[in-house]
């Protein structure tokens, strides 16, 4: 259970995600380019989404 | 031609376990085993008789009955026995006419049970079809029988039947059972049935065995009591055995491929077939512990291969399908359990499940309750089971197989669906291997187009982009119309957009703009529609905080959102400005202006609107509660509440009339009735649920939503709702026996069960039951959750975020318009609870619920339950809905939780709260608890009976009207329970001294448990035969598994000794009366 492994993803308005290993991504979803346990991939995102807003709305405010 | 001779000798303990569950179902024909048997041959009647009879007199086990010597069970063997043979002649009969009858001749001998007390314990029933071709059947209790006596009886049938008709060419003289017999030539039998149960019984003392007795308790320790596969219907109290079947036939392609995988697997046939079952009974249940019975052919032992008998052993295969492998890496595990399984075959199953002791329940199966027999060459009786010994079990042949199932539990179209499901599940997985079993498919092209198209709402009808942009078109529209009632005050539109302007104003220039935050500290009042509206038209968004909440609440509320701005009313000034302080950052402190101080909010010249607000930007943050941790406030954007409230306003006619606004706005649920009417020209009354209605002439509510708790409040009072109105509830989970009686008080008013985390704005699934529609009811008692709103997609999904079929209960979620943008400044929280959405457009998201559901067959979803909080009580699943709903079922309950808590002397245990009708001489309702236990006691399998009850005047619920598990108190255990209390009657002393003796303990108690001190199964027959030996009373076995304390038992003798009593007629009383009097004078 707490072995599984999880990658950060990421879609088009830049918000954050993650998503089983080694599973096939849903599409207009990215890897975000880090991998591991569960935690260890949302204690990631906690350091990297500083700007939870949807970037189509930043570009446009 | 029976005679007095007879001996005995030990049954033995498979003999031991038929026995036993026959006794759980007396009556039943469960444990019939037709077979019959084509004689070629042109014999009369009488030869066939004495084939028989010599048969019987060959193998003592078809002269055996089975009977009760001081409380243990022994085989008696009779020196002779009268078989039942009916003869039916279908000579000359149409040959479908003949097939039929004769297939109905069978059936009945078949439905008919065999009593185990007279020998002999089968019947046959001879047809004879053509001259020369007889179809003889036998049926014979499994407790003389088994799969492998069938082949055997049908090849000695056979030759002592070829004998006769040998004798009758020859012209010979009349045959004779001992004639037969030996013109048969059959080889002498080396030892009779009754040596082998004695044999057994030596052998389980020996080291070898007590080794293997071991293996089977560590193996099987912490074994799920009861699996969890979903049923059809709530388990019964008690076993029942009535059973359907469904034939099927395994495709030779894919035996061929299974066998072949077996092959390079080191496997047989059998485990792949068994593998295939272990990954479709852990994905539809949802379990990884999976636990199936197989039965071995105990016939190890050279001396018994031409023995007639009870041979076969039941071991139960715990497999572990955990952690998603691959059909091969399953078929590895199987393979081993399978292995050490039979390695350690030699105990007999009785045996193992005295060792394991699992809880007594006398409504499930002990160990396991799915069976798995593979016997590949044994054709299946043409004739169809009406019984199920097992809540499910496959009997798999290279012909025709059969899956047999309860129907107290399961529905035909159910059971195709097993069927279906295994044979898809099987043919993938051989076909290949490596595919993970969470891969495996379980439905096919057809069913996955319709499970996709009842996960998906109707699309939704355009409207305006932000609620905002509807509320102004509103005003646009009729600008004179009333918006806003508070007593006796009111608003028109045209006045709520003008105050909302002013608001708007102030905010703007108090730094409110898109993105920025409005805290709203306020109760409601008629300035709060102006605020709320005014801080929208600055572009802002608004966190509604309670001011009823705790100080610390507040300024966590205040402090975590970082709103700027707070808008409160004129009371409370004082007291948010003191907290305001206390979160105030950078020495910047939040400003707090009154709504309903008129000199903060001066008139503005028209036309000095800002941007409208975007659809993705942010219209609110509601907190909510959460079971663990602190609060977290969810980003709600405009175009959400738009999705909501566009297909709300359609959906609920109501709302254009006059909606009560009666709970605070920090809960998502008021989001309808605050704004709802205001998209569609209706108005919004503030007024708490108790005021009196129509004082100011605005009379009932037409639209009104509520929390399913707030029913028993609405019973209470005078009418709140117009007599067509909308009533939706929302928040929990719906009883429907509430709903019906709020219906039939109320026969025109449109109930709607609106299911909604606030993670997907409001309300996204939704239930509509229009005045005089049927109510649908749930298994649990509950109303369903109906189906996804428009715009809403709702997905019932697995482990692996993978689609269930209907019927298996996953985790719900939701996509589409309707989900919001997450944890306000919580990432990481955000990233686990809304996923990347592999059914949906590119780059969606959905929300994962954490609530439980499972799509019925009409495509509507039921409320299961939390994913997090599922009760799990001494190895069983607990549905704490079930439960509830018989307790509020009981006359003079009103209503009724549920809960397991730890925090009890006695450790885990399942605790009810009551909450009585209120009765005329007391305020405090009283509550018959032991008249409510014993009613459960008769309606549930014991582990849903609860072991202690509360009494509450009312049931506690959190500030948004839901229950509040945390406020129920612990149950006061009452002093000395435990304790010993003497026998009181002479029932209770009859029973206390039996078990006594039995269990070797010196003083029994009125409320000592069989079980827990040590009894058994094997001491319960002892028990009740002692009983019975003692009064004269006809009191079951299973009466011990129902009734496990003295006083419960001693309490059911005595019903039964006064039913007896009531059913002497008059002559008899008189004539007891009279022989008593003779006695006495």
């Amino acid at each position: 259970m707490t072995d599984e492994q999880y990658v950060v993803v990421r879609n088009d308005e830049e918000q954050y995600s993650i998503w089983p290993a080694g599973r096939t991504l849903p599409a207009g979803w990215h890897d975000a380019g880090f991998g591991g346990a569960k935690q260890e991939c949302l204690d990631h995102i906690e350091t990297v989404w500083t700007d939870m807003r949807p970037l189509s709305l930043r570009q446009g405010g | 031609m029976v005679t007095a001779k007879e001996w005995e000798a030990p049954a033995s303990f498979g003999q031991e376990r038929i026995w036993l569950a026959d006794q759980m179902d007396p009556g039943s024909p469960v444990f019939n085993l037709p077979c019959p048997v084509e004689i070629p041959y042109a014999i009369e009647a009488d030869a066939i008789e004495a084939a028989l009879t010599a048969l019987a007199e060959r193998h003592e086990v078809l002269r055996t009955s089975l009977r009760v010597v001081d409380g243990t069970l022994r085989q008696v063997v009779h020196a002779g026995i009268t078989p039942d043979i009916r003869v039916h002649d279908l000579r000359g009969l149409p040959e479908e006419e003949r097939r039929a009858r004769t297939l109905g001749h069978i059936q009945a001998a078949n439905g008919e049970p065999i009593p185990t007390d007279r020998a002999p314990m089968w019947r046959v029933t001879a047809v004879r079809a053509e001259d020369a071709r007889w179809v003889v059947t036998f049926v014979t209790h499994h407790a003389v029988f088994d799969a492998t006596s069938a082949v055997i009886l049908q090849k000695e049938t056979v030759r002592l039947c070829a004998a006769a008709a040998a004798r009758a060419d020859e012209g010979g003289g009349p045959v004779t059972p001992a004639g037969l017999a030996g013109a048969a030539g059959l080889p002498e039998l080396p030892i009779q049935y009754a040596d082998f149960a004695a044999w057994q019984r030596d052998r389980i003392g020996d080291e070898a065995t007590a080794g293997q007795v071991e293996y089977w308790r560590t193996r099987l320790a912490g074994l799920p009591a009861v699996h969890s596969l979903p049923t059809d219907r709530p388990r019964p109290a008690r076993l029942g055995y009535a059973g359907d079947e469904v034939r099927f036939t395994i495709p030779e392609g894919v035996r061929e491929r299974a066998t072949s995988l077996g092959r390079h697997s080191g496997a047989t046939p059998f485990m792949v077939f068994l593998t295939a079952y272990v990954a479709l009974l852990s994905r539809l249940s949802g379990e990884d512990d999976t636990v199936v019975g197989v039965t071995m052919s105990g016939r190890e032992l050279p001396e018994v291969t031409g023995l007639i008998g009870m041979f076969v052993n039941q071991l139960v295969v715990r497999a572990d399908a955990g952690g998603d492998p691959t059909f091969a890496d399953l078929l590895g595990r199987v393979r081993a359990t399978v292995l050490d399984a039979m390695e350690n075959g030699r105990v007999p199953f009785q045996a193992v499940v005295e060792a394991v002791a699992p809880p007594r329940d006398p409504g499930t199966q002990p160990l396991y309750q799915i069976g798995f027999n593979y016997i590949p060459d044994s054709g299946i009786e043409p004739i169809p089971y009406t019984t199920s010994k097992d809540d499910l079990a496959f009997d798999l042949t290279t012909g025709t197989s059969r899956l047999l199932y309860r129907t107290d539990l399961f529905d035909k179209e159910t059971a195709e669906a097993f069927v279906a499901r295994y044979l898809r599940v099987l043919d993938a997985g051989v076909a290949d291997p490596g595919t993970a079993i969470g891969d495996l498919p379980l439905v096919d092209g057809a069913e996955r187009a319709a499970l996709l198209a009842a996960s998906t709402g109707e699309p939704l009808a355009p409207r305006a982009a932000t609620a905002l942009r509807m509320v102004e078109e509103q005003v646009a529209r009729a600008p004179d119309a009333v918006a806003v009632v508070a007593g006796d005050r009111r608003l028109t539109y045209a006045e709520l957009d003008e105050a909302a302007g002013r608001v708007a104003e102030r905010l703007r220039g108090s730094g409110a703009g898109p993105e920025s935050l409005v805290a709203v500290c306020a109760e409601p009042c008629l300035e709060l529609l102006p605020a709320l509206l005014g801080v929208w038209k600055a572009g802002a968004g608004y966190v509604p905080v309670d001011p009823a909440y705790p100080a610390d609440r507040v300024a966590y509320m205040l402090g975590d959102s970082g709103a700027g701005l707070v808008l409160t009313r004129k009371h409370l000034l004082d007291t948010v400005r003191q907290t305001g302080r206390k979160v105030g950052r950078n020495g910047a402190e939040p400003v707090v202006l009154a709504i309903d101080e008129p000199a903060e909010w001066p008139a503005v010249s028209a036309g000095t609107a800002g941007d409208a607000p975007t659809p993705d930007a942010v219209a609110y943050v509601i907190y909510t509660s959460g079971s663990t941790g602190t609060p977290k406030g969810v980003a709600v954007e405009h175009g959400s509440v738009a999705a909501y409230l566009g297909w709300a306003g359609a959906t609920y006619p109501g709302l254009a009339g006059q909606a009560l606004l009666h709970s605070p706005i920090s809960f998502d649920l008021t989001v309808t009735a605050l704004f709802g009417p205001l998209t569609v020209g209706g108005s919004v009354r503030l007024a708490a649920l108790d005021d009196e209605p129509g004082g100011d002439g605005a009379g009932l509510a037409t639209f009104l939503k509520v929390t399913p708790s707030h029913l028993a409040l609405l019973a209470a009072l005078p009418d709140r709702v117009a007599p067509e109105a909308d009533v939706v509830l929302g928040g929990e989970a719906l009883p429907a026996d509430a709903v019906a009686a709020f219906r039939q008080r109320h026969p025109g008013v449109a109930v709607v069960n609106e299911y909604g985390p606030t993670e997907a704005t409001v309300g996204c699934v939704l239930a509509r039951v229009a005045p005089g529609e049927e109510l649908p009811v749930d298994r649990a008692g509950s109303v369903p959750i109906g189906r996804p709103a428009p715009g809403v997609a709702a997905y019932v999904l697995d482990g692996g975020l993978r689609a269930v079929p209907t019927g298996v209960v996953g985790e719900l979620y939701v996509a589409g318009p309707q989900v919001t943008r997450g944890y306000l400044n919580r990432p990481g929280a955000t990233a686990a609870a809304y996923l990347p959405c592999p059914f949906g457009p590119a780059g969606a998201r959905m929300y994962r619920t954490g609530d439980l559901a499972r799509r019925r067959a009409d495509g509507t979803l039921e409320y299961v339950g939390r994913a997090d909080d599922q009760i799990k009580l001494h190895g069983y699943r607990i549905e704490p809905g079930e439960i509830e709903t018989a307790l509020r079922a009981r006359p003079g309950v009103r209503d009724a939780a549920v809960s397991v808590r730890e925090d009890t002397v006695e450790g885990k245990r399942l605790v009810a709260y009551l909450v009585g009708e209120p009765g005329s001489a007391s305020d405090v309702a009283d509550v018959d608890v032991a008249a409510v236990n014993d009613a459960l006691a008769a309606a549930l399998p014991a582990h849903m009976v609860p072991s202690a009850y509360v009494v509450l005047d009312v049931l506690p619920l959190t500030a948004n009207g839901k229950l509040d598990h945390a406020a129920l108190p612990a149950p006061v255990t009452a002093p000395g329970e435990s304790e010993y209390v003497e026998p009181r009657t002479a029932a209770e002393e009859l029973v206390a001294e039996v078990f006594a003796e039995l269990l070797g303990v010196e003083k029994i108690g009125a409320t000592d448990d069989f079980f827990e001190l040590g009894g058994n199964s094997l001491l319960a027959i002892r028990a009740i035969a002692r009983i019975r030996g003692q009064i004269e009373i006809d009191i079951p076995v299973r009466g011990l598994f129902s009734y496990t304390t003295v006083e419960d038992l001693a309490a059911e003798i005595e019903r039964r000794l006064s039913e007896d009593l009531d059913q002497l007629s008059d002559e008899d009383v008189e004539r007891m009366l009279a022989s008593e009097g003779d006695g006495t004078s």
